[in-house]
């Protein structure tokens, strides 16, 4: 045991010591908080002022661009920075060739857009056509933005059309705000951002890219104990087996040591922003187990694949299937923590590399969580971590003075079941 | 035969003062040990045994085997057939400790410092963090390497790394030394300075066994050795007895003036002639004092000895000129 630990003191000082801890530890939470700056402020358009856009408005009906003009201005008040402005062109005598001479336009990118408007479009049956030739992501979206204003002013000459007053309407129409307290907070305070859906997001993201950090940590370790051949030396030392326990266990520290460090960041962030009651202890304390385990499996599966190549090269293609598996919980976590008691959801809990972070998911987004799965899930991963580190040891043990050419996953079958 | 009991002598002597290895005269037993990888006989049905405190070559061209019977020691592989004790036990595990290894393939921490590789070696062999500091300054004090304990392991030339590596070895100054190929790429400077610790070490009563292709390396420093081709042992015992073995009936000579005459004396089977040396095999029955009378008189002798084989002719004439 004493030579367990030595072998995680030196895994864990040589790993903490590294840059690229050392940068992850300030990066990633700058980046997880430039994430949330943009969701918060993310409403629906495409961020940045973009250049003023000419559309041109060929109006059948004559009926429509008198109050276009207006809606208009009134939009263009609002947002300086995307300016739309509406070019109408008298009524042609043969529209259909107009029509045809104004597409050509567009497509030679010398009108931003067109629109014509039926000559029935105040009654039922007739509409509009907008017609762009899309060069980037801001053309889609002027779509939107067009298809509101004509409706607008549509809506607006029908009630001028039927005697009543836009003003009229516009007040009666008028919303009242609907203050969202959330008494999860210490102080009731309004939020402007969906805290709750984002807790698990939070929590997921820093297990992801934990499991992601420790396991790189195990495997380029690994690796470079290969292929500098200090394993031999070592070996002379230590078994096998302690040797790959002792870096499991200084990995895993210096994980939780990353994840203790990001955690106290939030906790201070969420406290000055009124939010640190979102997570209760007990839940800490969940995923602090979670974490662990986690931790665990991943890096002795690392351990393994590490063992069984020479290069980081080698190892992507080994490592691909697990690396698939661990990204699931990552892309699926908003359907899971919008049902995180779902089939899809129980089902993932019980996969154990992914286990850990399904969980984490579940347990943020439902804290009331059946007892029974988190005992399961728990009781399913403690029994795991012996069978994948036993089996992993076994694949290192044979792994690790094999230089060549790696092993392909039957050869590391066939490891596990030597003697 | 004398070194063989001066062998014994030394196991007891060392016995006594130490307390440590009482009761075991061999360190090493090899029994009977068979290793396959895949279709390759790496090693076929070698026994052998180590004495105590012997200094034990192992010989042989590369690919005999010599790694895969260390690593075979070390338990770092184990054989398909056949035992192996060490110090008294079957296992390995319990006697990790008192094992110094140097594998031939050679690696430290790149990154590490010099010191904290050594000392962080010293800990996984058992040692207090305390122990493992002062015997990593005594060590490298003693290769030389002092003023370079700061620096990383990287900055170090392949054979300050080689001589760090051999104190990594020492470093918890266990009974045995096993080391593979310690020689190879030290220049000759260094090489004498590891070889003089080798000695030293050995004065002190620990079994050193090493591997080497350069049997002049062995013939120097061994009292037993060990000469296996192609995972076979060719021979094994103390040098000079396993010299003395292959003793053949020839003398090495010096003459002054004419030697043609030599060719034609009766006791003479061939002459050969190296420069002013010559290589004279005598006939069967024939005595080498014989010879001695017979060119007293005629010419005035420089030099006249018996010829004593090297490893290396013993090796040649063992295996045949082609597979040598």
């Amino acid at each position: 045991m004493r030579k367990i630990l030595k072998v995680a003191q030196r895994e864990y000082i040589e790993t903490v010591k590294t840059k690229t801890f050392l940068l992850s530890v300030f990066l990633t939470p700058l980046l997880v908080g430039i994430m949330l700056l943009f969701v918060g402020r993310f409403d629906g358009g495409v961020g940045g002022p973009q250049p003023p856009r000419t559309i041109t408005v060929l109006d059948l009906s004559e009926q429509v661009a008198e109050p276009l003009t207006a809606v208009a201005a009134e939009y263009n008040a609002s947002r300086p920075d995307r300016q739309i402005r509406f070019d109408v062109l008298e009524p042609p005598e043969n529209p259909d060739v107009r029509i045809e001479d104004l597409k050509q336009q567009v497509r030679r990118g010398e009108i931003d857009a067109l629109v014509v408007i039926d000559h029935d479009v105040l009654d039922d049956g007739d509409g509009a056509r907008y017609y762009s030739f899309a060069r980037t992501v801001a053309d889609l979206e002027m779509y939107e933005k067009v298809y509101r204003l004509i409706n607008e002013a549509v809506v607006t000459r029908r009630f001028e059309a039927q005697g009543v007053s836009p003003e009229i309407v516009s007040r009666l129409q008028r919303s009242i705000p609907v203050e969202q307290i959330d008494l999860s907070s210490k102080v009731e305070a309004q939020r402007d951002m969906p805290v709750m859906i984002l807790v698990p997001f939070i929590f997921v993201f820093l297990m992801f890219t934990g499991v992601f950090g420790v396991g790189q940590g195990m495997l380029t370790s690994v690796i470079e104990e290969k292929s500098s051949r200090v394993m031999e030396l070592l070996l002379s030392a230590v078994t096998p087996f302690q040797l790959m326990s002792g870096k499991i266990l200084g990995l895993v520290g210096a994980g939780m040591t990353l994840m203790a460090i990001w955690g106290a960041g939030a906790y201070l962030v969420g406290a000055a922003m009124v939010v640190s009651d979102v997570v209760s202890a007990a839940m800490m304390l969940y995923f602090l187990v979670y974490f662990v385990l986690g931790f665990l499996v991943v890096s002795s599966l690392m351990a393994a694949v590490g063992a069984a190549c020479n290069t980081l090269k080698e190892a992507q293609g080994l490592m691909a299937p697990l690396t698939v598996g661990l990204v699931v919980p990552m892309a699926a976590w908003f359907y899971i923590a919008q049902h995180p008691n779902g089939t899809f959801a129980i089902a993932l809990s019980f996969i154990p590399p992914i286990t850990p972070m399904v969980m984490v998911i579940r347990l943020a987004a439902d804290p009331e969580l059946a007892a029974g799965q988190i005992a399961a899930t728990i009781g399913l991963l403690v029994v795991s971590v012996p069978a994948v580190m036993w089996a992993s040891a076994k694949i290192f043990r044979t792994g690790i003075l094999m230089y060549g050419k790696p092993a392909s996953i039957r050869e590391l079958a066939r490891w596990i079941r030597y003697r | 035969m004398i070194s063989c009991i001066l062998a014994r002598l030394r196991e007891l002597r060392t016995g006594g003062a130490s307390g440590k290895v009482v009761g075991a005269m061999d360190a090493i037993v090899i029994d009977n040990v068979q290793k396959r990888f895949g279709t390759v006989e790496a090693v076929r049905g070698l026994s052998a045994r180590v004495p105590a405190g012997s200094i034990y070559g192992f010989l042989g061209p590369n690919g005999a085997g010599k790694t895969t019977t260390i690593r075979m020691i070390m338990n770092i592989i184990s054989p398909d057939e056949g035992q192996i004790e060490i110090l008294g036990r079957s296992s390995l595990l319990r006697r990790g400790n008192r094992i110094g290894y140097m594998p031939e393939e050679r690696g430290l921490y790149r990154k590490m410092k010099v010191r904290s590789m050594l000392a962080y070696i010293g800990a996984i062999k058992g040692m207090t963090g305390r122990e493992a500091r002062a015997a990593t300054d005594r060590w490298l004090g003693e290769i030389g390497l002092s003023a370079w304990a700061g620096r990383k392991v990287e900055d170090l030339s392949r054979g300050m790394q080689q001589k760090v590596q051999f104190a990594a070895t020492v470093i918890n100054d266990p009974d045995v030394l096993i080391l593979d190929e310690p020689f190879s790429g030290l220049d000759p400077v260094n090489l004498d300075h590891v070889k003089g610790i080798m000695l030293r070490l050995h004065q002190s009563g620990k079994t050193i066994i090493f591997s080497t292709h350069m049997m002049e390396h062995a013939e120097r420093l061994c009292d037993q050795i060990l000469l296996i081709h192609r995972g076979e042992k060719l021979i094994d015992g103390p040098t000079q007895e396993v010299r003395a073995s292959h003793q053949t009936d020839a003398v090495s000579l010096e003459l002054e003036s004419d030697d043609r005459f030599v060719d034609a004396l009766p006791m003479v089977a061939e002459v050969i002639r190296n420069g002013r040396r010559m290589d004279v095999l005598l006939r069967d029955g024939s005595d080498s004092q014989e010879l001695l009378a017979a060119l007293v008189g005629r010419v005035r002798v420089r030099a006249f000895e018996q010829k004593i084989p090297s490893l290396h002719e013993i090796f040649v004439h063992m295996v045949g000129g082609a597979d040598a």
